[in-house]
């Protein structure tokens, strides 16, 4: 029992991390732009995607491979701010739809240019540290939580300690009064899009070869962001990340426990229960609605 | 005397249509009519400001329940609908008490967890919603002879005849809803939140009602559909087919009625039958969403904004077809900072 | 990795390259179609779904399709009546949806006037039943499950998913006698439920105990350890994976290597099972049970066995669809054999002379053998085809077939415990819908 417990924690954690990526990027994006970009999931599944084609196919090194997935997929978020969040600065839905639409471009590029089935990812390594005969942890699974922890802890650095940072966070409070205060919005859009979208990217990366990856692999992964970041309080980094963690335990523990689909019930009932009782998210402060 | 004439020659329009079309147009043309009455209750319940992803999910609920009551009590087909309907209404009513607790993005986020649960719900429980695989078998319209033409409801002709003069009754009701004072105040609502609340209106009272209202006629629209196709399933009503009415109403426009309208025939008339005839098979998503994306950065006030504008010469009157026309589309981030 | 994949993979991947090749294989067929109309082709319509989560179970059958086309054609076509004719097959993308569907048989029937439709079933039968029961029109389906004493125009030729996993279980028990507890995972969806109870049945026959009741997880689930880590728990001899997709059978095998599992598997399908071989190792998937062979296996060219020239089929596909072979790439195509011979026999393409001349005698010429019209009991109806089906098990890194087996045999034996099983998963005809 204690060896299940240990093993659910490993397997928690794990979950935790690679979510926690993908959800603060979905924040960091709706805070600084007010837009709920509906792409998120995509842009994770192309994170995936350049594993595929750098790693497996072209067979560079992986580690080539996720930090070409950061900076790709981080390009493509600064795409998608300039060709459409910027110019439907005003018009949140009209943010909404227009993410939707290149949501179905880059699932058909994926499907035509790598057909419809889950592609292959030979494993970096099969190393699994041995805790206890029923508690191992695989080393690739581990390399995705340092990394977690790594990229989190460098963007908190950067958003704390430096002048970007400080700027990011001023127009994500009050756009007018950063505009005032001399930041140029464009400025923090494109610095916040880049990350908000690399982070994807690079959870998609990291993740690649322990999922399946297909086309419609986003799909899932923005609904449990959805989750996430309601659970957590939309506006806040912080409780993202722990908003993850709480939910990667919930829905880990009651897996292994009960079944899968009890989970996911579980998972959106308290989702729901955030909502109502504490719509500013269990670590939200500020009221912004 | 025009105004006669325009409805008179649309009516006639309607009515020959599906004789112009190919036997797979006529099927589409079915669906269409369906998701018309569908967009245009979205476009009811966004009046008061607040974006629902959980429509279709209470489209389905109508569905669902139209085809329980005339499977388990052997209710009669229309009677049936209407009953759905109902039911759709009351579980939006018991939803909008915890829903309506939000506003903006938490409203939006909100209905789609709760309409997920529903979802999950009939997935979960195989009787009496079948399960994953849902139900099929659910009893057709039944046929009948009025003279002049007689009803077939397997042929798409004959349920579009009945579908169309449904859609068109609620289409009226809708319309006379939104121009009284329930429906002003419907604006109100929207655009004058604070100041209608200091004039002794029940803000959360109102929003109720429109959701309840456009609930009860998404759930009929589910009810038709079930009805027609026979069988639904709960990934019929799943968070894509919402994206699908959520693009047709906002890349149609909703300041207008007839806005929502028209994005669901253009969309769908592109999708299911233009880029299909053109041989795209797997190449349909990519320029659909193409398309989804130049028409909200060319077209920000959707299509209906075009008609207005060749409209504008003949008009004495404003321009739009209800008192917030003019005003910039509502967004559910928009009190959001 | 080899040179040769690198190579195919840096062609096929580039976009542009794949974008043109995609709009000129999409429209050429379109205009051929126009062209060719003129006489002598018999048209199949082919309805499942091309885009989507679910294209994977009906774009790979396509591909397959015009294999087979393209060998019939050049050897001839199909002679009816002493003329031949060729075949052309003519697709509509449903997208998984019942409303889709129905518009699709709609079109193929009444618009390209197909003589046959070829579905992947599931979801979209139900919609596209009405349509059959008006017009008459013959359906094939890859799920059985489909079948209703209503269904009189829908057959069952070449899957009898989920009925044949009983023939591994089966082969399981008598070669490996001591493994006598096992466990069992399922994605909770159409496929899956009816699959769980033809496992648990096949399981109880032949005396192995469930160690627990099987674990169902949604079908959006992406990382499987939590799901692995609860099958093991308890130290089961054997883990039964259902009919889990290749999208959940290779997270799955991994995270049993990682967690140090070591004991039996047993799946439904094992496509690419050399992918998940790389992922694990050679020793870890020594021995594991499946249900679909490579069409590369000697054993398929033993006599009695009716799928057409299997190992060039197998070759044919490979090259031209690299990495995408699978347990669906062949259904079709096989159903199309059927097809061919019914028509022929019959001197028609007339649905119901074909459909008549198929079913003539009760007995008919399955891909792996000759087979019964079989299935009153569980289908109410007899329109699945049902004999032997192979017992598929890697040995040192390949897919071989160890055994044909009876599943009418099995049925006659243990078919009370297949019936008590499915109805508490709801799944017989009766229940359903």
């Amino acid at each position: 029992m204690i060896e299940l417990l240990a093993q659910t924690g490993l397997n928690a954690l794990y979950a935790a991390s690679y979510i926690s990526l993908v959800a603060v990027g979905l924040v960091l994006i709706f805070g600084v732009m007010g837009v709920i970009n509906f792409a998120h999931g995509e842009l994770f599944m192309v994170g995936a995607y350049t594993v595929v084609a750098l790693y497996a196919d072209l067979q560079m090194p992986f580690l080539v491979a996720i930090t070409f997935g950061l900076i790709f997929v981080g390009l493509l978020g600064l795409v998608m701010e300039r060709s459409m969040f910027r110019p439907l600065r005003d018009n949140p839905l009209g943010g909404l739809v227009a993410s939707i639409g290149f949501l179905m471009i880059l699932q058909a590029l994926a499907s035509i240019g790598f057909g419809v089935r889950m592609e292959h990812i030979p494993p970096v390594t099969q190393e699994v540290i041995v805790f206890s005969e029923k508690v191992r942890l695989p080393l690739p699974r581990l390399f995705v939580m340092v990394a977690a922890v790594v990229l989190l802890g460098a963007l908190w650095y950067f958003l704390r300690r430096t002048r970007f940072g400080w700027a990011l966070r001023a127009s994500a409070q009050d756009p007018e009064a950063a505009a005032l205060q001399g930041i140029s919005i464009n400025q923090t859009a494109r610095i916040a899009m880049f990350i908000g979208a690399g982070l994807a990217g690079v959870a998609g990366a990291l993740t690649a070869p322990l999922v399946s990856v297909n086309p419609h692999m986003g799909h899932s992964v923005i609904v449990t962001a959805f989750i996430v970041i309601i659970v957590g309080g939309v506006g806040s980094l912080e409780g993202a990340v722990l908003a993850s963690v709480v939910y990667a335990f919930v829905h880990t523990v009651v897996t292994t426990f009960w079944d899968g689909v009890i989970a996911d019930i579980v998972g959106l009932s308290l989702m729901l229960l955030v909502l109502i009782v504490k719509p500013t998210g269990l670590f939200g402060t500020a009221e912004r609605a | 005397m025009l105004k006669a004439l325009f409805w008179i020659a649309l009516a006639a329009a309607l009515i020959a249509l599906p004789h112009a079309l190919s036997f797979s147009q006529q099927e589409i043309l079915v669906f269409l009519t369906i998701n018309v009455l569908l967009v245009a209750s979205y476009r009811l319940l966004t009046l008061t400001g607040e974006w629902s992803l959980a429509h279709v999910v209470i489209m389905g609920v109508g569905a669902y329940a139209s085809a329980f009551y005339t499977k388990e009590f052997g209710v009669f087909v229309p009677v049936s609908m209407l009953l759905g309907a109902v039911t759709a209404a009351l579980v939006a009513m018991v939803l909008s008490y915890p829903l309506f607790r939000m506003k903006g993005f938490y409203f939006l986020i909100g209905s789609f967890a709760a309409g997920e649960i529903i979802r999950l719900l009939w997935k979960r429980f195989r009787d009496p919603f079948g399960g994953p695989k849902g139900l099929k078998g659910i009893e057709p319209m039944p046929d009948f002879s009025i003279g002049i033409y007689d009803f077939d409801f397997f042929e798409p002709v004959s349920y579009y005849y009945f579908a169309a003069t449904v859609v068109a009754v609620c289409l009226w009701l809708m319309w006379r809803i939104e121009r009284s004072p329930v429906g002003l105040t419907f604006h109100a609502v929207h655009w004058q939140d604070k100041l209608a609340q200091a004039a002794g209106v029940n803000v959360q009272a109102y929003r109720t009602l429109a959701f309840v209202i456009a609930s009860g006629f998404a759930g009929l629209a589910g009810a038709l559909m079930a009805h027609y196709i026979g069988t639904i399933n709960p990934n019929s009503f799943d968070v894509e087919v919402m994206v699908f009415v959520l693009t047709w109403a906002i890349v149609g426009g909703t300041a207008t009625f007839y806005g929502p309208i028209l994005g669901c025939v253009v969309l769908t008339i592109l999708n299911e039958i233009v880029l299909r005839e053109m041989g795209f098979e797997q190449m349909r998503p990519l320029i659909y969403g193409a398309i989804l994306i130049l028409s909200i950065l060319f077209l920000p006030n959707g299509l209906e904004s075009l008609v207005e504008r060749a409209l504008k010469p003949f008009r004495r009157t404003p321009a739009s077809g209800t008192p917030a026309g003019d005003a910039p589309p509502a967004s559910p981030a928009s009190d959001t900072p | 990795m080899s040179h040769k994949r690198i190579l195919s993979a840096l062609t096929r991947r580039g976009f542009l390259a794949a974008a043109s090749t995609l709009i000129g294989s999409g429209l050429l067929p379109g205009i051929a179609t126009r062209v060719h109309a003129a006489d002598k082709v018999i048209r199949i319509g082919f309805l499942a779904p091309l885009t989507g989560p679910v294209a994977a179970w009906g774009k790979p059958g396509l591909d397959g399709c015009q294999i087979w086309a393209e060998g019939i054609n050049a050897a001839g076509g199909i002679t009816i009546d002493g003329e031949s004719h060729t075949v052309e097959f003519v697709g509509y993308d449903n997208e998984y949806d019942p409303a889709k569907a129905r518009t699709g048989a709609t079109k193929l029937i009444r618009e390209d006037e197909v003589k046959f439709i070829m579905m992947l079933g599931g979801d979209t039968w139900p919609g596209v039943q009405p349509v059959a029961d008006r017009t008459g029109m013959l359906f094939s389906t890859l799920l059985p499950s489909d079948l209703s004493p209503e269904t009189t125009t829908l057959i069952a030729p070449a899957e009898v998913h989920p009925i044949y996993n009983v023939t591994g279980v089966e082969w399981l028990a008598e070669n490996k006698p001591d493994l006598k507890t096992a466990v069992m995972c399922a994605q909770d969806d159409a496929l899956g439920l009816p699959s769980v109870a033809t496992y648990l049945a096949a399981f109880e026959a032949a005396g192995i105990e469930m160690q627990s009741e099987p674990l169902l997880f949604d079908p959006a689930t992406t990382d499987f350890a939590p799901v692995v880590t609860k099958l093991i728990s308890g130290n089961p001899d054997i883990v039964c994976l259902d009919t889990c997709y290749s999208d959940y059978v290779h997270p799955i095998c991994e995270q049993l290597f990682q967690q140090g599992y070591k004991g039996q598997i047993i799946s439904c399908t094992a496509d690419f099972y050399d992918q998940i071989i790389e992922k694990t190792s050679k020793e870890f998937m020594e021995g594991m049970i499946f249900q679909f062979p490579d069409f590369d296996d000697p054993a398929l060219n033993a006599e009695g066995i009716n799928f057409k020239d299997p190992n060039k089929f197998f070759e044919v596909y490979n090259e031209r669809h690299p990495g995408e072979w699978g347990a669906v790439s062949w259904e079709y195509a096989s159903i199309m054999d059927l097809w061919k011979a019914g028509a022929e026999k019959a001197g028609s393409v007339e649905p119901d002379a074909v459909l008549a001349a198929m079913k003539d005698g009760g007995t008919g010429l399955h891909a792996f053998g000759e087979a019964k019209w079989w299935g009153k009991d569980l289908f109410g109806i007899d329109n699945a085809l049902v004999g032997n089906w192979p017992v598929v098990v890697i040995e040192d890194g390949k897919a071989v077939i160890k055994a044909m087996k009876s599943i009418p045999d099995w049925y006659d034996k243990h078919g009370e415990l297949l019936k008590k099983h499915m109805t508490a998963y709801n799944q017989m005809w009766n229940q359903r819908g």
